[in-house]
This record gives structure tokens, sequence and C-alpha cells, in this order.
């Protein structure tokens, strides 16, 4: 079952356009991973799902219903829900608080109460911090607590942008596992990365974007043994 | 992190710990009123109760004490002088709505001062040829018209952020003077005499609120500032709160964590404004006269000036720091001419020493209540309390936020 579909997306910004006829669906229970370089338009395709830019052209469909135009605290109400780029965690609010704020437009206490427990048992080191403020952790801490706070909304399409960034490798490692995990307890997942060799190895599916349009898709291991893709992004020719 | 720590890449939990003590130290380092914030914390309810009693009958008391040394007579009238303090309080404690908690900068606050002041003036005095209702009744009118206009700014200019914001705003504080100036009701430089007052007379027959007596107008504004900071005290801790210190931290985040971020700017805006109108509806009271000299742009950065003085996104800050500004060019007449310069210098020492202001403000748990605080300061104080504070489950029900209804 399709959960969310861009058909024929453009966005601009001022007169660059940055992502131009984009066309690409999620299935749901995927791993879907956007791979590719500086600029070529992973980021804006984030912001363009979860509302924070709107598209110049096309349309964004959710479980088939039509948000091109839909603000973006409504979607994280209709179960859309994103990890921004750079973490973009509140610096000055404890974790506790930075978790609560991911429920903001929710209204069920038990399932909020859950939703912590789940977040507690997938990150064990933000259950230890949770008066520590947000500002004061560490990049790996920061990426989790970014994670946690997304999936406090209980998305049913969870966005990561970029997990992986400034983090050590073992610790990269940790967190694609840790989104695995979350995937296999049912949350559809969208993540866009450069570091290419992790993100196609988990990916069911994924694409390849270049200045602003996909040039490759396929199975994660498609992907990974195109030769093309290859010398591009995984550092072997 | 600094880079003599060498290579630490996955913090293990001793490392960790480290960290949280560095931090935690340094933190203490840097605020001085640390101590007393901590000691004030620590006071139980009754306690805390009794103190700020204590406070409020001496600042009621405070144009009759006429304390020495202190007091700004022979040069200015002292209860005067009270009020000019506590009108200046009142609207940092509104301006630090917008700037302080949601984070605008907002540099043409005397608009909405100026919109409560003529509200006030046109709708009792004897020189307008409008509608003449009762004092009393122009406040809450004053305060519902500064809030319209105040929507009616928000709404195209909140889309704005940062720096175009503060340009916008300084554009809209120019525009009432000189509306104020052109528009032939709004009678420019003459302005309007015999602004109302509260009714009351006193036993020789002369009326309670003249403009020459400052006791009984710093009462009245005394009360409506305590009014206020009830209100704004439960804003702070309230949904609405979270909000706004979601927003001031990162609006982008804040929207994609389902904060309607739009709707809580135009909020903070709207009542930010309505505080501005309803301290500009007391001030043309007292003075009695309202004209379109007062509201320029000097006193909009004045205004912005006392919210950083005292610190911005703390209420007690903004009190201090309006009451500070409004009473050094009036205890000191004779260095008045040079208060500008002096309140630039305090600034820009301020921002040296103390960038936060006088009174920072608390950045974490302004959204959770007491037992949270104590919780915290409980495990701050004792380590191994933070490794297993809370219940297993981790949300345990009297840590759970405030949610006012909607």
């Amino acid at each position: 079952m399709t959960l969310l579909e861009l058909k024929n997306v453009s966005v601009n910004y001022g007169r660059i356009e940055a992502i131009h006829d984009m066309s690409f669906a999620v299935q749901k229970g995927e791993i879907v991973s956007l791979i590719g370089a500086n600029g070529a338009g992973k980021t804006t395709t984030m912001k363009t799902i979860s509302g924070l830019l709107n598209p110049a052209a096309g349309t964004i469909e959710f479980e088939g219903e039509d948000i091109t135009k839909m603000k973006a605290h409504i979607r994280v109400v209709r179960g859309i829900s994103q990890a921004p780029e750079g973490r973009g965690i509140f610096p000055g609010m404890t974790v506790l608080e930075n978790l609560d704020m991911g429920a903001f437009g929710r209204k069920d206490r038990s399932g909020m109460a859950a939703d912590f427990d789940r977040v507690y048992s997938l990150f064990p080191r933000l259950a230890e911090r949770k008066t520590q403020q947000g500002g004061t952790m560490s990049g790996g801490e920061q990426q989790m607590l970014a994670i946690g706070r997304a999936l406090m909304a209980a998305p049913r399409l969870l966005l990561l942008d970029e997990p992986s960034m400034g983090l050590a490798p073992q610790f990269i490692k940790q967190i694609f596992t840790i989104i695995k995990e979350i995937n296999e307890q049912g949350t559809t997942i969208l993540l866009v990365e450069q570091n290419a060799n992790q993100a196609l190895a988990r990916a069911d599916r994924a694409f390849v974007l270049e200045t602003g349009t996909i040039t490759h898709r396929g199975t994660g291991r498609e992907l990974l043994s195109n030769p093309a893709v290859k010398e591009a992004y995984l550092g072997v020719g | 992190m600094s880079t003599t720590d060498g290579p630490t890449l996955m913090p293990d939990s001793e490392s960790a710990k480290d960290a949280i003590d560095r931090v935690t130290a340094g933190r203490k380092k840097r605020h001085f009123t640390q101590p007393f914030r901590d000691k004030w914390n620590n006071l139980r309810r009754p306690q805390q109760w009794a103190f700020l009693l204590i406070v409020v009958v001496l600042a009621y008391a405070l144009p009759i004490l006429n304390p020495p040394i202190i007091t700004s007579e022979p040069g200015n009238d002292w209860p005067i002088t009270c009020f000019q303090m506590a009108i200046y309080a009142l609207v940092a404690v509104g301006l630090n709505v917008v700037v302080g908690y949601a984070g605008l900068l907002d540099l043409g606050y005397v608009a909405f001062f100026a919109v409560g002041a003529y509200t006030a003036a046109m709708l009792t005095s004897p020189d307008s040829p409008f509608l003449h209702i009762p004092y009393l009744w122009t406040v809450p009118v004053a305060m519902a018209v500064t809030m319209f206009f105040g929507v009616i700014l928000g709404i195209p200019t909140l889309r704005l952020r940062g720096d175009y914001l503060a340009i916008v705003t300084l554009g809209f504080g120019e525009i009432v003077r000189i509306l104020a100036t052109i528009i032939p009701a709004m009678k420019g430089q003459v302005g309007f005499q015999n602004v109302g007052r509260p009714p009351g007379v006193q036993a020789d027959g002369s009326p309670l609120f003249s403009n020459s007596n400052g006791t009984p107008w710093y009462w009245l504004t005394l009360t409506v500032i305590i009014i206020v900071l009830l209100l704004a005290g439960n804003l702070e801790r309230s949904r609405v709160g979270r909000a706004w210190v979601a927003i001031r931290q990162d609006e982008d985040a804040a929207e994609i964590m389902g904060v309607p971020v739009f709707k809580y700017k135009v909020w903070a805006f709207a009542i930010g404004a309505g505080v501005g109108g309803l301290s500009g509806a007391l001030y043309a009271g007292q003075i009695g006269f309202i004209n379109n000299q007062k509201f320029d742009v000097v006193t909009s950065i004045l205004f912005l000036a006392a919210v950083v003085l005292g610190g911005a996104g703390n209420k007690v800050g903004a009190i201090i720091g309006g009451a500070v500004v409004a009473y050094i060019p009036l205890r000191f007449t004779a260095i008045a001419e040079y208060k500008y310069l002096i309140f630039g210098i305090a600034l820009v020492l301020l921002m040296i020493f103390r960038a936060q202001g006088l009174l920072p403000a608390r950045q974490k748990l302004l959204a959770y209540g007491r037992t949270t605080y104590e919780r915290v300061s409980a495990s701050t104080r004792s380590r191994p309390a933070a490794q297993n504070g809370g219940p297993p489950d981790g949300r345990p029900s009297d840590e759970a936020p405030k949610r006012v209804s909607e």
C-alpha cells in the first residue's frame, strides 16, 4: 500500500530550481533511502515532504490524501514526523522537555506514556539523561534525541535527514541498527544520507539524487552493486 | 568539548558523567543570581508566599515611605516617579512576552503604547468629538483595540523573521506617530487635554486620581502589574508557553513538532500589544494630556532596553529593568540629559559581562511544575539519584506538564 507519493514535484528557491519534476512513492513498512551529494536536493525533498517548503509544481499525497497545501504542523498530526538535518533539537530544553515537545500535537495521554517507554527502551542513554539540557549533549546523543523526539509524534512515516552526520563510524552503525529496529516495530522510514554504504545496505529501496532529479532507482542491493553508483557514491571504481 | 580532551568517540558513562559535571560547574559560575534562585526554589510554598507578601506590601508602601537617598525629590515628585517606574515596568512585562518569550524582536512597541493612550484620550477628553465613556471603561477598550492592532500588524509581518521583523515593527512605530500628526481627528501636536480619570473624591472634594497626585495612580498600576504577572506566569507554564520557548529556540523544529508557529507568534504579538495598550491608557489618564510628541522611536528603544537590561524572558527581570530605566533619569536629574549615553554604556557593559541581562531567563524547566524542579535539583545535587531518579516507566504522572484545555 502506498503511504507517500510525490508526483512531478518541483521546488524553487527564488529562481533556482532545487528539485525538478521528481516523482517517487514510499510503500507502507519500507525503509527508503535517498542518497546524493551535497546540493543534490536531499534536504529540500525532506522539507517539502514535512511541509517547511512549498512545491512550485506537483502534488504530494499521504495515505491517498492530497497534502500539498497542508501546513507542516498539521502534517505532524496526520503522521509525518521529521528528525531534521543537524539534529535541530531545542538546546535550552532538557531531554524530557524535548521529547515532550515531540508529542505537542497529541492528546492521548496513555499512548504518549507508551511512546516515552518505547523511546527510552530504544535509547537507554536518553533515559539516563532525562534532566540534561539538550544543547550540552554530545553529537550522538543529540541525534538519538532528535530521532526519539520525532518518534514521540507517533508517526506513520518517519523522515530522517542525515542521521549519520558528524558521527563516529561505530556510532553510525549503532544508529542504523536502531533505525532498522524502529522500522521493524512498524514505522515506515524515509531517510536521506550521504553515507551511501549504510543507507543502501539497510534500505528496501533507494533513489539516487543528482542536481534535483532522480537518476537511479532500485532496491538497496541493486544500487550497491550498480557500477555508476559505486563509482560516484561508494568510493570504489 | 575542548580540543585538549583528545578523541573520545563513544562517550562511555564515566566520561559522560564528567562532561555533565563540567557543564553544571560552568553554569554555576556564570550566574551570580543562581545561589539566590536555588535558595528561593528550596523554600517551601508558604515561605515563598510570605516573602512575596512582604515584597508586595513594601511595593505598595513605596510612595508613602519616600526613603531618603533613594527618593527622587526635590528634583521630581516621588509618587509620580513611582508611577513612572510602574508604567515602564508594565510596558516591559508586556514587551517581554513578545521579545522574551516568543523571541520576536519588536522595535516599534511604543506604537501599541500610543494606540492605548490615544484610545483612552479620544474616548474621554472633552477635546475629542467622539463618544465619551467613563475612564475605567476605556482600559479594556484600549486593550481590545491594541490587541486588534497587534493582530493586524502581526498577520502580514510575522511571516518575516529576525532582522526583517525588527525593521517592519520599527516602521509601524513611526506610522502610528505620523498618523497622529496628519489625521485631523487625532489633533497632532495640539493633542487632547483633560483625559478622564477613575472616579473617587478626597475629603476636600478634589478628585482622588488627580494629575498631581501619583500615589493612587501608582497603586492602580501596581495592582494591574500584579494581575498581569499572575496571568503571564500561568501562560509561561502552559502549553502556549512551551510553544513559545520552542519557537524562540528553533522555529523550524517547533513547526515540525506540530506547533502552529504562526498562530502562536500572532498570539504573543496580540498579548504583548494588549499589555502595551493597557499601560498606554493608564499613562494617558495620569498625565491627563496626550499629543504626538511622546511616542517617538527612542521611547521604543528605551522599552526594549528595559527588557534586555532586566533579562529577556524573565518577567521579574522585566519589572526591574523597566523600573530602573524610568528611575535613573528622574532620580539623577543633573545627568538626565545624558540618559541615552548612560543607558548605551550600561547596555554595552551588560552585553560584555552579562549577556543574558540582570536576571537571566530560566531556559530549562520553564514549562514544568515545581515537583519536576525539586526532582531535578535533588538529582543534580547527588548524582546517583539522577541515574535512577524516576520510576522505570520514565514518565511519572506528577512530572507530566500542565496542559491548558484548548
